[in-house]
């Protein structure tokens, strides 16, 4: 009669282990109390003995496996002995048994006194082809905090790149010496260098680098949103330029009447705004929310816009813009901005946005990809003016030009839709009359 | 063609040359007066064996304390003399020996660099892909009328004297002043210290100087500091003192004892048009000039005004000239002052740790903590202090003052050198007894 090779059960905490080597090879003969594999649990590493004697006539899992406790490894019996008797979890061959569900979801075929023993072990193919953070065995977490070395540097050859006991070792064997100071920087977060510049390159505290410095919680959010946006839409950008003419000329008369009663200082990114918002009132695809396949056009023009604070990038709201004046606008534009720096902008004020504008022609980009305000489906980015070659009757003349990026999420527009809108803002920019926009109040 | 051009036979140069030759590359060193440089001829050895002669007098002269009656000794200078010649000679061949065992060519001639990569000797030229200039140091003499006159003694000519003066005016109170005048007034000379700063041994703790200056009060040295001298005459120095009072003091010797310059002249550098600052040649931590292939070390940089610096400058730059990058480590080098108490240290002082915003305690202990120092040292003073990391305990600084310290400063440069914290210190095993449990108590006490 054949025998299983449990993983045993070290202790009450321990529900699993890494099977670090096999001693035996399928075919090898054994004695009972022979070591046959090399295991590790978070607390230690020990070696394991065969429970009898014979020949080991089958494994089930293989070197770098996590495998939960009194689960079957092998099997020691006698040549063409039957194995398949002890193959852990047949109903869940190991082949099918994916890394995140491994440790923590019984399978359902599994006896429920053996919660342990119910997921197959990960094998080394599969969890390689799984991408996942990196993750450090508490032992060798342990040992590597006692040696002062950070795991950043070690690449883990445990089952999904997990960093083991043995790879601290192996990593300490080559790694340079840390000073007793150094030590303690490590394990605050300082970071290791190339070498040290210490005697026999012992790496001294001057030669560690800053830890990080971990990210706000503005920086984490704005993060977190960037990457959602970027992996839910189909983003591509149109870039476009108007004549900036009419906006210069504006913008002077407006200077002009500086000091006169009831002024307001409208400047070209409030026309800009101004325009985009009329632009948008006429285009309903434009002006939409993409969310689980469905368009949500909006009635009013929701119009957001990002502002540059100390704290990291916010994006307030106009609700119902095409309702606003260009100096209403302009008004408006100023004071959520100065509330969004300072800080004190009503969080209700920061969503709920059709679509955004970003404008970074100030600090003189010439075009960008900006990225879409998710569920929105377009983003305008502003950029500044400079000058463009323009044919003309007499000859090529050198035109002042305001660069205009649309980002579009394909998914909800097609470029055709996305041009359109473009050229349409380009001709509002060039026709643009300060006179009428004002007398229009 | 030669790999290395050395100039200059100091502790940094001929360190540098023989270093360079075991690592066989073709190497010639220039020296236009003595092999050994200054440290050798006219620097530490000959005042530590002076010192050496002074300290068994003093002994002898004290040697009631230890139950031990003789008779009046006697100072015999022409036969110490005679020894400090002798010590000179043994170690200035020593350093032939290892010069010629590394097969470094050695010419006794002045070097002056005429292109990058050539130097001229003797009206013969000489090439290299590295030139190393080590050519030291040498009295400074500052801009005070009469200085310059005959009869003030410096460093070299007070190393020479012939006769115990009976009064001696020493005009600055560093390093270099404080031995003479330790050395000095053991042998019953009068000796008067006129230093321009309110503090002797800038650089140093200040704990340790006020114990160093009390110690030297005791023998009668009397010290008129915050005083700048404003002429020399008729073996008379003039000074003003910290309240603008003209004052004066005469002595049948005056040494000027103010400080080093840098020994550029006649070297060529502005042929190739090697940076200075202040006469110092500019160097970075891997001892390359701003000329590709000219290097220098030691006192010509001014960096760091000790022999085992200018060694350690002129090792790392030839490392970097053959391949195996290093860089200067100024953090741990030791420095000592041979007057009697002597006085050692290394690291950071406190005001250092105030400048750079290092948060520290301090642990002070006397030397007596160690049952080996009182054994050793009757009826004296010692002092042991510790700067320690508030953070992580590391050893920032250790400073201390009592005889023997200098021998024990090497356990301490060692631990701030590896960036031991004082916890690790404690794991670390002390002879019993030696005084160097002073120093391990004094970590134990910092926590
Ligand atoms: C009185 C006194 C006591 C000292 N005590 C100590 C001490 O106890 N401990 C300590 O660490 N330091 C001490 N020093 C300092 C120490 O002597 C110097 O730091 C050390 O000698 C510097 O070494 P160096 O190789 O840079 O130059 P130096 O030792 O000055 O050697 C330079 C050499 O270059 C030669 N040279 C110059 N120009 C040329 C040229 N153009 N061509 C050829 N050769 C040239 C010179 O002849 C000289 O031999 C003392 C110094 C003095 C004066």
């Amino acid at each position: 009669m054949a025998t299983p090779i449990l993983m045993p059960k070290q202790g009450n905490t321990v529900e699993e282990c890494i099977l670090i080597a096999w001693k035996k090879k399928p075919g090898d003969e054994v004695s009972e109390g022979d070591i046959i594999a090399e295991i590790e649990t978070d607390k230690a590493t020990f070696e394991l003995e065969s429970p009898a004697s014979g020949e080991l006539i089958g494994t089930f899992c293989e070197e770098g496996d996590l495998v939960p406790v009194l689960t079957n490894i092998g099997v020691i019996g006698k040549k063409g002995e039957d194995i398949e008797a002890f193959r852990p979890s047949e109903d869940t061959p190991a082949e099918e048994v994916s890394v995140s569900s491994a440790p923590s979801e019984p399978s359902a075929a599994a006896p429920a006194a053996t919660t342990a023993t119910a997921s197959a072990p990960v094998t080394k193919a599969e969890a390689e082809s799984v991408p996942q953070a990196k993750t450090v065995s508490p032992r060798a977490k342990k040992l590597a905090e006692r040696y002062g070395i950070s795991t950043d540097a070690i690449s883990g050859t445990g089952p999904g790149g997990r960093v083991i006991e043995a790879d601290i070792r192996a990593y300490r064997a080559t790694a340079p010496r840390l000073s007793s100071l150094a030590k303690e920087l490590v394990k605050d977060g300082y970071r290791m260098p190339q070498k040290g510049t210490g005697i026999g390159g012992m790496v001294l505290s001057g030669d560690l680098g800053k830890p990080g410095i971990p990210l706000s919680n503005m920086r984490s959010i704005i993060a977190s949103r960037m990457m959602e946006s970027l992996q839910e839409a189909a983003q591509f950008t149109l870039n476009a330029s108007a004549p900036a003419a009419p906006l210069l000329a504006a913008r002077k008369e407006i200077k002009a009447q500086k000091g006169k009663p009831g002024f307001v200082d409208v400047n070209l990114n409030d026309m800009l705004m101004y325009i985009t918002t009329l632009g948008l009132a006429e285009s309903p695809d434009v002006n939409a929310e993409l969310i689980d396949n469905k368009i949500y056009q909006h009635d009013d023009v929701d119009i957001a816009f990002a502002c540059d604070t100390p704290k990291g990038l916010l994006v307030p709201v106009i609700k119902e813009a095409q309702k606003l004046s260009l100096p209403e606008l302009a008004t408006r534009l100023k004071t959520y901005a100065q509330e969004a720096v300072n800080g004190n902008i009503s969080p209700d004020l920061l969503s709920g946005g059709s679509f955004t504008v970003s404008n970074l022609g100030n600090l003189g980009i010439e075009s960008f990809t900006p990225i879409i305000n998710a569920p929105q489906v377009a983003i305008l980015g502003v950029c500044a003016i400079g000058l463009k070659p323009v044919k003309t009757s007499e000859g090529v003349q050198f035109v002042d030009h305001i660069g205009l990026s649309l980002t579009i999420d394909h998914q909800a527009i097609d470029g055709a839709v996305g041009a359109r809108f473009l050229k349409k803002l380009v001709e509002r920019i060039s026709t643009f009359k300060l006179s009428t926009e004002i007398s229009h109040v | 063609m030669y790999d290395l051009i050395v100039i200059g036979a100091g502790p940094g140069g001929y360190e540098a040359a023989i270093h360079a030759g075991k690592m066989k590359k073709k190497v010639i060193l220039f020296d236009k007066k003595y092999i050994g440089g200054t440290c050798l001829n006219v620097g530490c050895i000959p005042t530590k064996t002076l010192l050496k002669s002074a300290h068994v007098y003093h002994d002898c002269k004290e040697s009631g304390l230890y139950g031990i009656t003789t008779s009046a000794p006697k100072f015999n200078m022409a036969k110490v003399q005679a020894r400090k010649k002798k010590v000179i000679t043994t170690l200035t061949q020593g350093v032939e020996g290892m010069l010629k065992r590394s097969k470094v060519k050695v010419v006794k001639a002045a070097a002056t660099i005429i292109d990058k990569g050539i130097v001229e000797a003797e009206g013969k030229t000489y090439k290299a892909s590295n030139i190393l200039i080590a050519t030291g140091s040498a009295p400074a003499v500052p801009p005070i009328k009469g200085i310059d006159s005959k009869g003030i003694l410096d460093s070299t000519s007070a190393l020479g004297l012939t006769k115990i003066p009976t009064s001696l005016v020493i005009i600055g109170g560093g390093v270099i002043g404080l031995e003479f005048a330790s050395l000095f007034s053991d042998l019953g000379t009068k000796v008067t210290i006129v230093e321009m700063l309110p503090n002797i041994a800038p650089g140093i703790d200040t704990d340790v100087t006020s114990h160093l200056k009390e110690g030297l009060e005791k023998k009668k040295v009397k010290f008129n500091l915050g005083c700048a001298v404003q002429e020399v005459k008729n073996k008379t120095v003039n000074f003003k003192d910290k309240n603008g009072t003209k004052r004066s003091v005469k002595g049948e010797y005056i040494l000027n004892a103010t400080g080093r310059r840098p020994v550029t002249e006649g070297l060529g550098l502005e042929n190739i048009g090697v940076n200075t600052n202040r006469g110092n040649i500019t160097t970075s931590d891997e001892g390359k000039t701003n000329i590709p292939g000219i290097w220098a070390c030691g006192d010509v940089t001014g960096r760091c005004l000790l022999a085992h610096a200018a060694t350690a400058e002129g090792l790392v730059a030839v490392n970097n000239m053959f391949g195996t990058p290093t860089t200067m480590r100024y953090e741990a080098i030791p420095s000592v002052i041979y007057t009697n108490p002597e006085v050692a240290c290394v690291g950071k002082t406190e005001a250092q740790c105030k400048d750079e915003e290092i948060e520290y305690t301090v642990s002070a202990l006397p030397m007596a903590v160690a049952g080996r120092f009182t054994v050793e040292n009757e009826g004296k003073f010692g002092m042991v202090k510790v700067l320690v990391g508030k953070a992580y305990g590391q050893l920032l600084g250790v400073h201390m003052i009592g005889s023997h310290c200098s021998e024990i400063l090497q356990g301490a440069v060692t631990m701030i050198e590896c960036e031991m914290r004082v916890k690790d210190v404690k794991d670390i095993v002390f002879p019993h007894p030696t005084v160097s449990e002073a120093l391990k108590e004094a970590c134990i006490h910092a926590g």
